[in-house]
């Protein structure tokens, strides 16, 4: 239930600065004026009572900010654990260190620190970042273009389209860790009492409705889906949206393509459940993907939720008994989900992008045996995700990961077919927030609510300058 | 605050200082003399007035103005937060007049006010009076009124984010067995306002109760009794001596709750814990999308922007208010 | 409703004409028990109410000592009560460091604000300087900033002086505000002059009058104002969380929502957390709350 697992980028959104002017880095603007006060407060200032730990020399180590580890919390260990030891080993074998600092799930995503961090020039040297967000620091030009220091052979290696949201004008800024498509999972006991067979496994919109109307009780919805506003329920969102034929950007990434009969009928899917009542208003615990707080507490009988739903559910019931089913499809559409996923990325402007990238390549990106083995730890054991990396799927299938039914089905079954999470700079992402809101949780009608936002996003498309939205 | 006055101080009203009449005779007598003095009573009086106030006048500079000065002085450029910014001028400004969203969430803000500033001033009042005597066990009373405020904001948001579960919370239980209807408190923006404001005013009318507590005690019985005395019920005794004199409590009480709902100085807490500005935009508050604006989406220069209207529309506020009700001047 | 008989001993004509006040029959004096259900009604109204306002608090608490299958049951008594909980959260994050932290913090906070906010007040009450109104004019606008509208310019004011990730950052940030100079300034508008005078024609300097005669006699609202800074500073979140990185100075309330983000399904220990982070601030309340209540005078001079 840890929210770093959640596939969602932070709502941070990505940023569509006008022109990103790469190399011209002025000093924050702030740092003149309040350097006139500084000189005449810092005389006199205690330091002994300041910094313990801020590094002032070049010899300190790579700040490595991450929502994972090292955590609190047996609940957290795998996670943890996997970064404490990664750290380890790298800090064994050079001189320049990695220092990790752990930033809640909530606060990473949500919070402000990361923003006033690099606001004040003080970001991490190394951080991770969804592709939701990656525009905006790309844009930004905080990011270090890792492609010098990426092998041919590894690149290839990656799964295909898993390197395509991190990449701008074909260099790699980001690298992957898991790959986290979208499925729904639902509870076999809740499915029985309501008289529900194998074979009743929705496949359409409609048996989706009616299989979830079967399912609702007084105590228990039938259906959870993201009802809380941000990036995460746009990404919980669009595979409907493109399954229903329609895209909120077209090709060119220069038009708008919200204004399509398949928004709207995705909009109106998601109002449909929430009229009927067989979907809640709000989600327990962390989120719509905290498996075990809705899912298992029985607070639902289907939920949205990635492939580490499987490792949680196992970990939290190992009796619970619980079965998977692709994203259904409305009529006349193609099955299609998204995949979402974590990745490394170092900061331009921090003390030693050429280390950190060094590190972040070594870590997910390397052929080195130990890094397949690393990453197949972090894909099979810390969190149960899909492996980004062909090598790497060999690896866990070789150690029977496939063995499992839930996870062959994730990627045999969930996975192909699946695109990439969009990434879209921040007027684009709103607008479509904003319409997924007011059909969702106040009735509007979803075809003024897509003309509106397609509007919006038009405009937004017309004054973008930045890379490539997809 | 410069004109909350109560009746029966022992200074004049405007607040002069004491010391005045009997000391300028004393100390203009040195200074008569002639310049050889190097410091008259009143120039003493003037650098120690000024070393008096000056760590927090230095603090309050540093900590409070130039960081506010700064946050205007960024209005005027497009900040990106990653090292670049560029000089707008107006442009922010000119972005603030046609976006609908800032001018929902004044409209939420306000809403927010009228709703919750009659209803906080009225129940702490209530509480006030209602607590004022002594009774047995009015300690524990009053203390568990406060208890509320006691507690930290984020931990108040996780609370009733739990008893306000959908389905499952007690609220909803409860509601559920006494056959009233139980709708989703959090996820129905109908609802979602209200239940901030409800949840708000819980948290301060124990702090509001406190001031009023001691604006009552500051009536002397002596009006109470001439009161009684005139045969005046508890109402016009209400109306006629408790009103007149609670004055300036009452009106910093106002001018303060109204501060806390424009401003959203706990609310703010509340809304990020509980529903992140939703459902639909149903607990978008202002000063929640200048957070938003700057940590969600970005846009640093335009939320100091932002900010800088809601400041300087409190400021209005403050001054309309203070006028309306003359400063507060008792007039008894 | 006034206080007809707060603290004045009670003498017959006053007991009658209170009965007559709430409109009992002339004759309900005489009979003692008629007379008493007034104020038993309110009284248990009254304790109703502060039971009701208090109730979500004590489900807190409650549900910290609930099993987690517990933790949606409507019953303040938990059904099989646990200590499981607190003793999990003593063992998985080091709420002591934290509480210390906090406590340390807090304090400093503290003694700082009362000490710079009685120097300004006394000094805008009683000092006469060029400039003192206007100053005062400042200082009261000063409550419009708050803190999400100067985040990051504080942010970067604090790193310019050195005090990120420093027990300091915390601290200072906190001391300076308008809101204790209020109270006392208004409290030294209403000192008697003639302390002051005699202490000056003794040939006092004004901080001798200050630390030894002024400070003293101020001690009931600095006790109460020293409730509200400790308290304040103990709840706060956002900036303590944006400031400090290094874990062996986070305070207690960023330490458990940090914790409360990863548990927050499980309730029960969430509510745990909670309960052990509010308790210090429930305590110290209860055991000034006389203080708190009844000396938060506007106006001074006993």
């Amino acid at each position: 239930m840890s929210p770093p697992q959640v596939p969602r980028s932070s709502p941070y959104g990505p940023y569509a600065a006008p022109s990103p002017r790469r190399g011209h880095r002025s000093r924050p603007l702030l740092s003149r004026r309040s350097a006139l006060k500084s000189a005449a407060l810092t005389v006199g200032l205690p330091s002994a009572l300041t910094g313990c730990g801020s590094a002032r020399a070049g010899s300190a180590p790579m700040s490595f900010w991450n929502p994972w580890g090292p955590a609190k919390g047996s609940d957290m260990a795998p996670q943890s654990d996997w970064f404490t030891s990664l750290a380890r080993a790298w800090n064994a074998r050079t001189g320049k260190d990695v220092a990790l600092t752990y930033i809640a799930g909530e606060t990473y995503t949500n919070g402000s620190k990361l923003q006033t961090a690099f606001l004040a020039d003080s970001g991490p040297d190394l951080f991770v970042l969804s592709p939701g967000d990656f525009l905006r620091y790309a844009n930004g030009g905080v990011l270090e273009d890792l492609t010098p220091y990426l092998s041919d052979e590894a690149r290839r290696d990656f799964v295909d389209g898993a390197l395509d949201t991190r990449t701008v004008n074909g260099r790699v800024y980001g690298l992957p860790m898991s790959l986290q498509p979208h499925a729904f999972y639902y509870s076999k006991r809740a499915w029985e009492r309501a008289g529900l067979a194998e074979g009743d496994v929705p496949r359409t919109w409609d048996q989706f409705l009616s299989v979830a109307e079967k399912l609702t009780t007084r105590r228990r919805s039938g259906l959870l889906l993201e009802t809380t506003p941000g990036y995460l329920q746009n990404f919980c969102w669009y595979p409907f949206m493109w399954a229903a034929g329609a895209d909120a950007v077209d090709r060119t990434g220069r038009h708008s393509g919200f204004d399509a009969d398949g928004v709207v009928n995705a909009l109106r899917f998601w109002q449909e459940t929430v009229r009927r009542g067989v979907a809640p208003r709000r989600a327990l615990g962390s989120g719509s993907t905290d498996i075990v707080a809705n899912l298992l507490a029985g607070y639902c009988a289907i939920q949205h939720c990635g492939p580490y739903g499987v490792g949680q559910l196992r970990k939290a019931a190992p009796h619970f008994d619980f079965g998977v089913f692709r994203q259904p499809v409305p009529h006349g559409g193609r099955y299609t989900t998204v995949v979402g996923g974590w990745a490394f990325v170092v900061n331009r402007h921090g003390r030693d992008p050429e280390a950190a990238a060094r590190f972040a390549v070594w870590a997910l990106g390397s052929m080195e045996e130990e890094c397949v083995r690393r990453v197949a730890r972090w894909c099979a054991e810390a969190s149960t995700d899909l492996p980004p990396r062909k090598s790497v799927q060999q690896h866990v299938a070789a150690q029977g990961y496939f063995d499992d039914e839930a996870m062959r089905y994730f990627q045999r079954e969930v996975l192909p077919g699946g695109r990439g999470e969009p990434r879209y700079p921040p007027n684009v992402y709103q607008p479509v927030s904003d319409a997924i809101q007011a059909c969702q949780l106040s009735g509007a009608d979803p075809a003024e609510r897509a003309r509106r936002a397609s509007g919006l996003i038009e405009d937004a498309l017309a004054t973008y300058r930045g890379a490539r939205i997809f | 605050m410069a004109t909350v006055h109560t009746s029966h101080r022992t200074s004049p009203g405007t607040g002069a200082d004491p010391g005045t009449g009997t000391g300028t005779g004393t100390a203009n007598g040195p200074a008569a003399r002639g310049s050889r003095r190097p410091l008259t009573r009143s120039a003493r009086e003037a650098v120690a007035g000024w070393l008096f106030v000056a760590p927090s006048t230095l603090g309050m500079l540093v900590f409070l103005v130039v960081p506010m000065a700064a946050s205007v002085v960024v209005s005027f450029f497009r900040v990106s937060g990653f090292g670049d910014q560029r000089f707008v001028g107006l442009e922010n400004y000119r972005r603030l007049l046609h976006d609908p969203v800032f001018g929902s969430s004044l409209a939420t803000t306000g809403l927010f006010t009228v709703l919750f500033v009659p209803l906080l001033f009225t129940a702490s009042l209530g509480l006030a009076l209602l607590l004022q005597k002594r009774r047995p066990l009015i300690g524990l009373w009053r203390s568990l009124v406060f208890a509320p405020h006691v507690v930290s904001l984020v931990v108040v948001g996780l609370v009733w984010q739990f008893l306000l579960t959908d389905h499952v919370g007690v609220v909803n239980r409860v509601l559920d067995g006494l056959g009233l209807p139980a709708p989703s408190w959090l996820g129905n923006p109908a609802f979602a306002l209200p239940a901030v404001v409800l949840i708000s005013v819980w948290f301060f009318m124990g702090y509001y109760m406190v001031i009023f507590l001691n604006g009552l005690n500051d009536i002397p019985a002596s009006y109470y009794e001439a009161a009684r005395i005139d045969g005046a019920g508890r109402w016009r005794s209400f109306r006629h001596v408790t009103w007149p004199l609670l004055r300036p409590t009452s009106l910093f009480v106002l001018v303060m709750t109204t501060l806390t709902a424009i401003g959203a100085a706990g609310v703010f807490d509340l809304i990020y814990v509980m529903t992140k500005g939703g459902p639909d935009y149903g607990t978008q508050v202002v000063m929640f999308y200048i957070y938003q604006r700057a940590f969600q989406l970005n846009d640093f220069g335009y939320s100091s922007a932002m900010a800088a209207v809601v400041s300087a529309l409190l400021l209005l506020v403050m001054f309309v208010m203070l006028r309306l009700t003359r400063g507060g001047k008792v007039d008894a | 409703m006034p206080d007809t008989a707060a603290s004045a001993p009670r003498s017959a004509p006053a007991a009658r004409t209170a009965a007559a006040v709430r409109g009992a029959p002339a004759g309900a004096s005489r009979r003692p028990t008629r007379v008493r259900t007034g104020p038993i009604a309110v009284w248990c109204s009254i304790a109703v109410l502060a039971l009701l306002t208090v109730a979500p608090l004590a489900y807190m608490v409650a549900t910290g000592f609930k099993r987690a299958r517990d933790v949606y049951s409507t019953s303040l008594i938990p059904g099989s009560p646990t200590l499981g909980n607190f003793r999990y959260i003593f063992n998985e994050i080091p709420m002591v460091r934290y509480a210390l932290n906090s406590l340390l913090v807090a304090a400093a906070v503290t003694v700082l604000s009362l000490l710079f906010h009685s120097m300004a007040g006394y000094a805008l009450a009683r000092l006469r300087f060029r400039g003192r109104d206007a100053l005062f004019s400042g200082i009261y606008a000063t409550l419009l900033v708050s803190l999400p509208l100067i985040m990051v310019p504080l942010f970067l004011v604090a790193k310019t002086l050195g005090l990120l990730d420093s027990y300091l950052g915390m601290i200072l940030p906190a001391v300076f505000n308008a809101f204790g100079i209020f109270f006392l300034r208004q409290f030294y508008l209403g000192f008697p002059d003639e302390v002051e005078e005699a202490a000056r024609i003794d040939g006092c300097g004004y901080w001798r009058i200050y630390w030894r005669i002024v400070l003293p006699m101020s001690k009931p609202l600095l006790s109460a104002l020293a409730v509200f800074f400790f308290l304040g500073t103990w709840n706060s979140f956002l900036w303590p969380l944006t400031i400090v990185q290094n874990d062996a100075l986070i305070p207690v309330q960023v330490g458990i929502s940090s914790f409360q983000g990863q548990y927050s399904a499980a309730w029960n220990y969430s509510m745990a957390a909670s309960t052990v982070a509010a308790l210090p601030t429930l305590l110290l309340f209860f055991a000034f709350q006389r203080q708190f209540t009844e000396t938060l005078k506007t106006t001074g001079g006993k």
